[in-house]
């Protein structure tokens, strides 16, 4: 049974429709790789499933854990376990980076029914979770995002994921702006996400991540729809061929 | 006395008025200027004639022997107490801008033939609380604050309030920042529901190689405007930050000119104005840049936040340049809060009310943060929030 379940979802942005019923099953436990060309709808996908305010629904449905998410806040859609690493994570200037996560960490467990945590349990467990990812430590005093480096932004976006620990990973064009050893610590840290019960979902325009996370299902992108589902063979075949001779199925 | 008496008037029926001789030229100066109404372009947005038709009662101001104190208190107008071997004392005004451009900035002085003179000797830190204790009534004085040369002050300004109500209060500092010396002057107010209303008339003067720092937190509801006047000598800097948090019906902000003198001087200046309710704020701030200031950097920048459709900002910043030779710029924002933003907490399970309150204190803390003693930057979170939080349960 999937753990989420996209039907012939159809939205806008403006006056463009950019999704044109498209159709995606979420494994739990399994990596899915999105990709396609420029303009495929691979970014509005992302923001649709967490309920961005840019897009306008026009049909289709989004269950997730069985429940219609289509109606729901974004906010609701985190606490229930939904996750999305932006591609362009904005800055925050004035918002203590700890402050903002744990503030966020307390809302989720409150919502799950558990404690919250203590500034001290908090910042021992952001800690524990910092060396990993090649971060300084005075990145959690700095203001959210603010004057980050593009690497330091995405690490700092699987810092969130690590700690929030979501059932479903949307990540948005990870790999862009990443220098070689950014990448590396970053898969790292999605590697460690995997549990054989969460979700991945890798928007990317490039395979080089999938160097690194290791892909189960490949769906090709293409006009609003997924034309094409494979297994990860399907990654050399099209750095070789592109997306045009992929036909839909 | 019901000082809307004196619109209009004379020299000598001013005089007549407020009992004065000998100030003719003060008293001049304030009837060239009039008394401020709507029509006056500094009072235009602060329902300034409200507050001078009332009736107010006229204190009677007897000097006090001080008592020790760790801060320096005034009330009513009145120094009470200060710190062991502080230089304090009450003293006529000896340097007195011919050239303000707030009538009340003169009546104060005509008001008050006597200032509060405060010597900043050394290296100081001094806290000034002012106490307002009478109803209905005018509450007129004057400060003067001077700095030593090669020395460095800071001066943590409060305001505290019996139960009053109807009272007015017209104040100001005449600051003289000397050469190579530095002033450090960080206001906090928090009025809700007050019993008075303010009008606080500055001037600083910021001599050779000087560095002043004036940083306001205005918090709250109800009437007050802060008049600002500086001027700067030769490699002289001003560093001015205004913080607005506004509900209800408040009308407050702050009216300035930096009038840079002399060469290689800089200011900036930065406004944040938060208004909910249908409150007002005013930012009217004009940096000039005379023939004598060449080579001066000035800065200047308001943004505003609106969090409600009633709440409104006059911001009005403006240069006025007679020189090539500079490096000058100046900006204003009005808006609300950052979708984006918002948006982004909101995706990490932060509810849209508690990510609003974490944009809000996040955009007070950038000004905030800009006062270095951990402890006042502590002191002024605190009632920032209070004051905010109280509004959104």
């Amino acid at each position: 049974m999937s753990i989420m379940k996209i039907e012939n979802l159809q939205a806008k942005i403006g006056d463009k429709q950019i999704l044109k019923g498209l159709n995606l099953e979420l494994e739990p436990g399994k990596v899915h790789a999105i990709m396609g060309p420029n303009g495929a709808g691979k970014s509005t996908l992302s923001k649709a499933l967490v309920g961005h305010y840019d897009i306008e629904m026009l049909g289709g449905d989004i269950t997730y854990k069985g429940k219609n998410i289509n109606e729901m806040e974004a906010e609701e859609r985190a606490l229930e376990g939904i996750f999305l690493s932006f591609q362009h994570p904005v800055e925050i200037p004035g918002v203590n980076n700890a402050y903002f996560l744990r503030t966020a960490l307390n809302a989720k467990r409150k919502h799950e029914g558990k404690e919250e945590l203590n500034a001290a349990e908090f910042l021992r467990l952001m800690k524990s979770h910092l060396e990993m990812l090649g971060m300084k430590s005075d990145m959690i005093s700095r203001s959210l995002n603010e004057g980050f480096s593009g690497g330091e932004k995405k690490r700092n976006e699987i810092l969130q994921m690590l700690i929030l620990e979501p059932e479903v990973i949307i990540l948005d064009e990870i790999d862009s702006g990443l220098d070689i050893d950014a990448l590396r610590a970053v898969s790292e840290g999605i590697n460690k996400m995997k549990d054989g019960k969460r979700s991945f979902l890798v928007i990317t325009h490039y395979s080089r991540i999938l160097d690194y996370i290791e892909p189960d299902y490949i769906h090709v992108l293409k006009d609003g729809k997924v034309i094409k589902t494979a297994g990860p063979e399907l990654v050399p075949y099209l750095e070789e061929h592109g997306y045009d001779g992929i036909e839909e199925e | 006395m019901n000082l809307s008496t004196l619109k209009n008037q004379n020299l000598q029926e001013v005089n007549g008025l407020l009992d004065i001789k000998d100030r003719d030229i003060l008293a001049e100066r304030f009837v060239s200027l009039g008394l401020p109404s709507k029509k006056s372009e500094e009072y235009r947005y602060f329902d300034v004639e409200k507050l001078l038709e009332k009736e107010y009662k006229t204190l009677t101001y007897v000097p006090k022997t001080l008592s020790v104190s760790e801060k320096i208190e005034i009330v009513d107008g009145i120094v009470v107490a200060g710190p062991q071997g502080m230089r304090i004392y009450n003293e006529a005004c000896q340097k007195i801008d011919m050239d303000h451009f707030d009538p009340l900035y003169y009546l104060g002085h005509l008001l008050s033939p006597q200032t509060i003179k405060i010597e900043l000797d050394g290296d100081v830190e001094v806290e000034i609380e002012h106490k307002f204790t009478q109803s209905q009534s005018l509450i007129n004085y004057r400060i003067v604050l001077y700095t030593q040369a090669n020395r460095h002050a800071t001066v943590y300004e409060n305001f505290v309030e019996e139960n009053i109500e109807n009272t007015l209060v017209l104040y100001g500092y005449d600051m003289h920042v000397s050469q190579d010396s530095s002033l450090r002057m960080v206001k906090m107010q928090t009025m809700q529901n007050s019993g008075y209303s303010m009008v606080a008339s500055h001037k600083i003067n910021v001599a050779k190689n000087a560095h002043a720092l004036f940083k306001s937190f205005d918090l709250g509801g109800d009437n007050a405007l802060q008049l600002l006047k500086v001027e700067l000598d030769e490699r002289a800097h001003v560093d001015a930050g205004h913080l607005l948090y506004l509900n209800s019906k408040a009308k407050r902000g702050t009216v300035s000119q930096i009038v840079h003198k002399g060469e290689h001087s800089t200011s900036k200046q930065v406004a944040k104005n938060i208004l909910d309710g249908d409150a007002r704020g005013i930012f009217d701030a004009l940096i000039r840049v005379e023939h004598s200031a060449k080579y001066t950097k000035a800065e200047q920048n308001s943004k505003a936040i609106l969090l409600h459709e009633d709440a409104y900002m006059v911001a009005k910043p403006q240069l006025e340049i007679y020189i090539d030779e500079l490096e000058a710029s100046h900006g204003s924002t009005t808006g609300q809060l950052n979708e984006k933003q918002l948006f982004y907490l909101q995706s990490r399970g932060i509810s849209y009310v508690e990510a609003r309150k974490i944009l809000v204190i996040a955009f007070a803390n950038t000004l905030i943060e800009t006062v270095k003693d951990s402890r006042h930057q502590e002191r002024i979170k605190k009632a920032f929030e209070e004051v905010f939080y109280a509004g959104h349960q």
